[in-house]
C-alpha cells in the first residue's frame, strides 16, 4: 500500500504538474471515472489561483484585458506555486514577474501598475499607529522647531515609477479611457500609504520627494528647510517646507516626531 | 484545557467583508459569527478594527481553512503562533478547521483535500490533532471535507474516521450538512450513515451551505442558496443531535446580508418545528 506520504506527494504532482500517477489510487464511482473526479482539484487550484490574482490586481486586469490576464494567470500560477497559508500573499511576486518576463515586451508600465496595486494592498492592513496630529506641533517650542526629527506611519511605501503608471491605473479605476503608456524622462516618486481605513497614493515633485526621502532618514527639519532652499531657490522656502510638513500631517502620512 | 462542550450559541453567519457596516450598523437578526482565521492574521488596518468591534457585540468562532492537520508535512509553528495570538483578541467559544490537509513540502494547494481512510492516516491525524491541541492550549473542532475521489486503500468508512479521530484525539467535531450531503451524492453511500455514524455529543456546530450540481458529480461551491434536499438533511440532523449551533456559509457570490438573514430564519425554523421553542430557548 501506497504510504500517506508518497499517496499526498503523488496527489500534489498530479494537480500541480498533471502527472496521472496519483489515478491509480483513486477510484471510479458508479457515475464518473476517476480522471474526471481528480480533475475537479485540478480544476479548482487554477481557478480559485486566478480568481486571487484579478482580485488583487483588478486594475492591471481592467487595463490589459480578459485574455491578456488570462496569460499572465496562467503563466504566474505554473512559475508560482502558492506557498503561504494565507491566499492573499499569493500573487505578492507578479509586479517582479512582469518586471523580469517577456510575456508583454515593449510595456514597463504593466509591473508598475502591479507594483502599486500590491502597494495599496499592504498599507491596507499594514501595522496600525496613531496618526501625527496638527495638534501636537502646537505644542512644540518655537526654538525646538529645527531639530524635529520626523517618524514616518509605519504603512508608508516609496514607489519609483519610470512611467505614468499611476495615471493609468486611476483612469482603470474610475473608468475612463487610461492615457497612452509613456515612459517618463526622469523618475516619479509615488508614496503609498494608509490614511484612516483607506490606503491612498499621491505623485510627489521632485523637491517634496527630495524632503521626503530626506525626513524618513532622520533628517532635522531645520536641514531640510536649508536643503529646500538649495533645491529651488531660498525665495520662501521655509514656507514651503513647512507647508509639504503639513500636507503629511493632514494626509497622516507621519506618525510622530522627536527633538533630536 | 477546557473538557466542558462549548455552548449552543443559536444560529450564525460567516463574517464577510461586504457585510461589516451592514451589521454594525444595523441589528440583524444573527445570533453569532464565525470569522475566517487567515483572513485577519494581518498586521492592522480596516479588517482588525472591524473585526474588534464584531466580537465587542457579538460571540465568535475561529474557521481556519490552512491548518493542514493530515499532511505529512511538520506541522507550522508559525502558523500555530499566529492562532493563538488571534485566538487571545477574539476570544472565540471555539477554533475549528478541516479533517483534510492543503499541501505538502512547504506548497499550498488552497484546497481542502481528501484523506485515505486507513489505520495510518487515523494514527497520524490523531497524534497531530493532540499537538495542535497542546499548543493552542485547548480542543479542536475538527470539519468533515466535501470530497471528489475516494482511495482505494481506505480500510474504513469517512465517519469512522471521523469518529475515531474525535474520540481518540479528544477533539470536538463541526458536522457540514452540506458536506455530508456532497461526499454520499459523490461516493454513493447513505447520508443517514454518516449521520448516525458520528459520536452525537462530540458535534458543536452544523454547516449549511449551497453547492453545484454536475450530473455526474457535487462541487462544494458555497455559491448557491442551500437546496432543499440539504435542508432536509440538516432537519435530520438537528432531529438526531438535538441544538446545535447553526451556521449558514457563504464565500462566492455573496448576496445581500439580509438574504443571507433570511436563509437562517429558514435554518431557524426547521431547528424550532424538530425541536420544539421551549426545547430551543431553553438552549438558548
Amino acid at each position: 500500500m501506497t504510504g500517506l506520504k508518497e499517496l499526498q506527494e503523488k496527489f500534489q504532482r498530479g494537480i500541480l504538474a498533471g502527472d496521472d500517477n496519483i489515478l491509480l489510487e483513486i477510484k471510479d464511482t458508479a457515475k464518473e471515472e476517476r480522471k474526471t473526479l481528480f480533475g475537479v482539484y485540478r480544476y479548482a487550484y487554477v481557478a480559485r489561483l486566478a480568481e486571487i490574482l484579478a482580485e488583487d490586481y483588478e486594475g492591471l486586469h481592467g487595463y490589459v484585458g480578459d485574455a491578456n490576464f488570462a496569460k499572465l494567470a496562467k503563466t504566474y500560477i505554473a512559475a508560482h506555486p502558492s506557498d503561504r497559508r494565507s491566499v492573499r500573499d499569493f500573487g505578492r511576486h507578479v509586479p517582479k514577474f512582469l518586471s523580469e518576463s517577456d510575456l508583454f515586451p515593449g510595456h514597463p508600465e504593466l509591473a508598475e501598475i502591479a507594483s502599486l496595486e500590491k502597494a495599496l494592498a499592504d498599507a491596507f492592513d499594514g501595522l496600525d499607529a496613531e496618526p501625527l496630529g496638527l495638534a501636537m506641533l502646537g505644542e512644540i517650542a518655537p526654538q525646538a522647531w529645527p531639530r524635529l526629527v520626523f517618524t514616518p506611519h509605519p504603512t508608508v511605501l516609496r514607489l519609483a515609477f519610470s512611467t505614468n503608471a499611476d495615471a493609468i491605473w486611476s483612469a482603470v479605476r474610475e473608468e475612463t479611457a487610461p492615457p497612452k503608456a509613456t515612459v517618463l524622462p526622469e523618475r516619479q516618486i509615488i508614496l503609498v500609504w494608509r490614511q484612516d481605513v483607506t490606503a491612498r497614493f499621491r505623485p510627489l515633485d521632485p523637491e517634496e520627494a527630495m524632503m521626503w526621502d530626506e525626513a524618513v532618514q532622520g533628517t532635522r527639519f531645520g536641514v531640510l528647510c536649508e536643503m529646500v532652499a538649495t533645491f529651488a531657490g531660498e525665495d520662501g522656502a521655509e514656507l514651503r517646507a513647512a507647508s509639504y510638513l503639513k500636507n503629511w500631517i493632514e494626509m497622516g502620512m507621519l506618525a510622530g516626531y522627536r527633538v533630536d | 484545557m477546557g473538557t466542558e462542550k462549548p455552548p449552543f450559541l443559536g444560529f450564525g453567519l460567516g463574517l464577510r467583508p461586504q457585510h461589516y457596516s451592514e451589521i454594525l450598523s444595523g441589528s440583524p437578526n444573527v445570533d453569532w459569527f464565525e470569522v475566517i482565521s487567515e483572513n485577519y492574521m494581518v498586521a492592522g488596518g480596516q479588517p482588525l478594527r472591524m473585526l474588534d468591534q464584531i466580537c465587542e457585540r457579538y460571540p465568535t468562532v475561529m474557521h481556519g481553512v490552512s491548518l493542514s492537520i493530515a499532511s505529512t508535512s511538520p506541522l507550522d509553528l508559525e502558523y500555530l503562533a499566529r492562532l493563538k495570538a488571534l485566538a487571545a483578541r477574539v476570544k472565540p467559544a471555539w477554533i475549528s478547521d478541516h479533517l483534510c490537509w492543503t499541501g505538502v513540502h512547504g506548497v499550498n494547494l488552497h484546497d481542502l483535500l481528501p484523506v485515505p481512510y486507513t489505520k495510518e492516516a487515523l494514527d497520524h491525524v490523531v497524534d497531530r490533532v493532540s499537538q495542535v491541541q497542546d499548543i493552542l492550549g485547548q480542543r479542536l473542532t475538527l470539519e468533515n471535507v466535501s470530497s471528489y475521489v475516494s482511495f482505494g486503500q481506505s480500510e474504513m468508512t469517512e465517519w469512522e474516521f471521523v469518529s475515531e479521530v474525535a474520540n481518540r484525539a479528544d477533539c470536538w467535531l463541526l458536522f457540514d450538512v452540506n458536506n455530508v450531503y456532497v461526499s454520499a451524492f459523490n461516493h454513493g453511500f447513505s447520508s443517514d450513515d454518516f449521520l448516525n455514524g458520528v459520536p452525537r455529543d462530540r458535534v458543536v456546530q452544523f454547516h449549511v451551505a449551497g453547492h453545484s450540481h454536475e450530473e455526474s458529480h457535487i462541487v462544494d461551491t458555497h455559491d448557491h442558496p442551500v437546496c432543499p434536499e440539504v435542508w432536509d438533511l440538516y432537519r435530520a440532523a438537528v432531529a438526531h443531535f438535538g441544538p446545535v449551533s447553526t451556521m449558514i456559509e457563504r464565500d462566492d457570490n455573496i448576496p445581500p446580508l439580509a438574504e443571507l438573514v433570511e436563509e437562517l430564519d429558514h435554518a431557524r425554523g426547521i431547528a424550532r418545528t424538530v425541536l420544539g421553542a421551549p426545547r430551543l430557548e431553553a438552549a438558548e
